[in-house]
């Protein structure tokens, strides 16, 4: 058995097997889940290319499997990703009992979680920008949901998204001829130009940022909370595989002063205009952007650190990210609409909710005591060394973020009363209907997430074994 | 006699792809659609063998059926740039932007690198170009779809020069195939029976 049969295939014939139940309950989610902790298990307890003896059967997870003439290698450096993806994978699918994102979630998150495993496992491994590609395009149905009308968002998020693939495939065959010829600066620009701008597309930078809050607009929040999560978090890890295929990539000190600067421009803007936005969804996307900015400037302070750097804020910022879109969601489900000035009494009704939406998104913003608090301080130390305009820029898109948290705050605190609908006692509503405080789901969540939240700003060595992560990637640790 | 092939086939397909741009019927725009894929698959034959270069040809072909149909299906809009003859003008006028751009950057693209023969370097950059200004210039998401595998098929046409691998070609006919159906379901979505 091959590891890529077992986190690529698997997922995405169980998750199409899914798709064609037709019945309205929760069995593919049950089984979803099962199946995400199981691979999530035998990601973290099983070594790969070890042979097993479990009695008189020896078990050995190949690292390779050959498809096409090509390979999909997922070896045993990069046990503790899979590890971390399908946990993600399996939290997501516990988040779907309170949010609801459809029938179709669970199937489609399982052949989307396969793709983006493909992603990482193909080489050579530039063809990553298309099982992206397919990924979104296999997610369009979640976003777009029969009976609604698809907006200007989800136009540009086809496009956009789209754009990335031919960019990346021709850099990737410009980049081979760079290796050959590392002295033509013109096709080391030329091939530095398009990557920037494949990346630019793949992970909505500015200026190619505005589909995420369109399309925040038009669609649940939990469903693009999870492509925007994957497809960021997966695709900064194939810009890691570039720096560390290509020696001069690695070796450019201009590649990662390009690379803080992009994120530092993306933290400033997330912050800011987030600051601006009176719809969470809308807040959320720019929140997002500033997260993914984050990731960038991690990466830009090059070598050991960035690279540690970049995990340690990788792995709270998924947990934040996961909890804000689920706060939303059920927010959405009970409003018409995300907009800060009609939230009131759906904001009064989940006060468990809004605090959690709330503590993410100051968590987000790099407030101290909170979980991605200190990959922030790290990342704010190398910036400041390296640039002080670039400090100031980050300081300044986390203030913008942190007056967006304060805002939500301000709406919930200033909320009129819920007005008593004519029921009988909450405890005869379906768990969905109940107010937080009557919700024991509710309760959970948010009280596992915040005590976790806490306990790693407080204890950030408490995911030191994480580091391992970077291992991934040996060239560009030294 | 290679030459007169190319030729015509990058004059061919610069007719097809100004219809798909210019043209307001759906119907005759599907239909150049198609052909364009023939022309395409002409350029192609020029680095790929047959059986390979068929399969782009055979995709291309059930995309535009894809839309084609499902677009059939749909009640008959009358989008307001529908008739509107300065509308096609501007766009005329960007298509000759695009042509000029064309015929100044293909034979840059051959001297700077010699994987490339002209005739890709012509059709493959036209279509791009083409590509780009339908998705500009048209709105909605059955003119989106036409833009983005336009676009495609432009890019495939040089990328088969310095690519021949059949994961690759799989991998971008899944895309191909992938843009068709999510824009016909797009298109569709709103009539379609709600969830709960």
């Amino acid at each position: 058995m091959s590891s890529a049969f077992l986190w690529i295939l698997l997922p995405i014939a169980v998750g199409a097997a899914l798709l064609l139940y037709r019945r309205k309950d929760d069995t593919p989610l049950y089984l979803a889940i099962g199946l995400s902790f199981i691979l999530t298990w035998i990601a973290w307890q099983f070594p790969i290319d070890v042979v097993l003896q479990l009695g008189s059967i020896s078990i050995e997870i190949a690292p390779t499997l050959t498809f096409l003439g090509r390979n999909f290698t997922l070896a045993e450096t990069q046990r503790l990703l899979l590890t971390f993806i399908y946990l993600a994978q399996t939290l997501w699918l516990l988040g779907a009992f309170l949010t609801r994102p459809g029938q179709l979630f669970p199937g489609l998150s399982l052949i989307a979680v396969g793709l983006f495993m493909a992603a990482l496992a193909v080489q050579p491994f530039l063809y990553a920008a298309l099982f992206l590609a397919a990924a979104f395009l296999v997610w369009v149905p979640l976003l777009v949901p029969p009976g609604t009308q698809p907006g200007r968002g989800m136009q540009r998020a086809l496009i956009f998204l789209l754009f990335s693939v031919p960019c990346i495939l021709f850099t990737g065959w410009l980049l081979t001829g760079v290796e050959g010829n590392p002295g033509n600066f013109e096709l080391v620009l030329r091939a530095g130009l398009l990557m920037a701008l494949g990346f630019s597309f793949l992970l909505a930078l500015f200026p190619f940022h505005s589909w995420v809050p369109m399309l925040a607009q038009e669609t649940a929040p939990y469903v693009l909370g999870f492509l925007t999560f994957f497809l960021r978090a997966v695709a900064l890890i194939f810009l890691l595989s570039f720096v560390e295929r290509y020696v001069w990539l690695r070796d450019n000190p201009a590649i990662f002063q390009l690379l803080l600067a992009m994120g530092s421009l993306g933290v400033f803007l997330g912050g800011v205009w987030a600051s601006q936005q009176r719809h969470l969804g809308r807040m959320m996307a720019f929140a997002g952007m500033l997260a993914t900015g984050g990731l960038l400037q991690a990466i830009g302070l090059g070598g050991a650190v960035g690279l540690q750097t970049f995990f340690a804020l990788l792995l709270p910022q998924a947990w934040v990210l996961w909890a804000l879109a689920a706060s939303l969601a059920v927010l959405h489900r009970h409003t018409p609409s995300l907009q800060l000035e009609e939230l009131g009494p759906a904001l009064r009704r989940h006060p468990l909710l809004a605090l959690t939406a709330v503590a993410a998104l100051v968590a987000l913003a790099g407030l101290p005591l909170l979980g991605p608090f200190a990959a922030h301080l790290a990342i704010w130390h190398g910036v400041g060394q390296q640039s002080v305009g670039l400090l100031i820029l980050s300081f300044l898109g986390s203030l913008g973020l942190l007056a967006g948290g304060l805002r939500l705050l301000h709406a919930w605190l200033t909320a009129a009363p819920e007005p008593r609908a004519p029921v009988g006692p909450v405890e005869r509503l379906p768990f969905s209907q109940r107010p937080d405080m009557a919700n024991p789901y509710v309760w959970v969540f948010s009280l596992i997430w915040l005590v976790t939240l806490l306990g790693y700003g407080l204890l950030p060595s408490f995911l030191a074994p994480v580091q391992r992560l970077v291992l991934m990637f040996p060239q560009v640790f030294q | 006699m290679a030459d007169f092939v190319g030729t015509l086939a990058v004059l061919l397909l610069l007719i097809t792809s100004l219809y798909v741009l210019v043209n307001q019927d759906w119907r005759w725009a599907v239909a150049a659609l198609g052909l364009q894929y023939v022309w395409a698959f002409v350029l192609l034959l020029q680095a790929w063998p047959a059986e390979l270069a068929v399969v782009k040809l055979v995709t291309g072909w059930i995309a535009a059926s894809v839309l084609g149909l499902t677009r059939l299906n749909l009640p008959q809009l009358t989008t307001p740039e529908g008739n509107v003859p300065s509308g096609r003008v501007f766009r005329l006028l960007a298509a000759g932007l695009v042509i000029l751009m064309v015929l100044g950057a293909a034979p840059r693209l051959t001297e700077w690198s010699r994987a490339f023969g002209i005739y890709q370097a012509w059709g493959g950059l036209l279509l791009l170009g083409m590509g780009l200004m339908q998705l500009a210039l048209r709105n909605g998401f059955f003119r989106t779809a036409l833009g983005l595998l336009t676009l495609f098929s432009g890019f495939e046409i040089l990328y088969a020069v310095v690519e021949g691998s059949t994961l690759v070609t799989g991998l971008l006919t899944a895309v191909n195939l992938g843009i068709a159906l999510v824009c016909a379901y797009l298109l569709t979505a709103p009539t379609l029976e709600t969830e709960e």
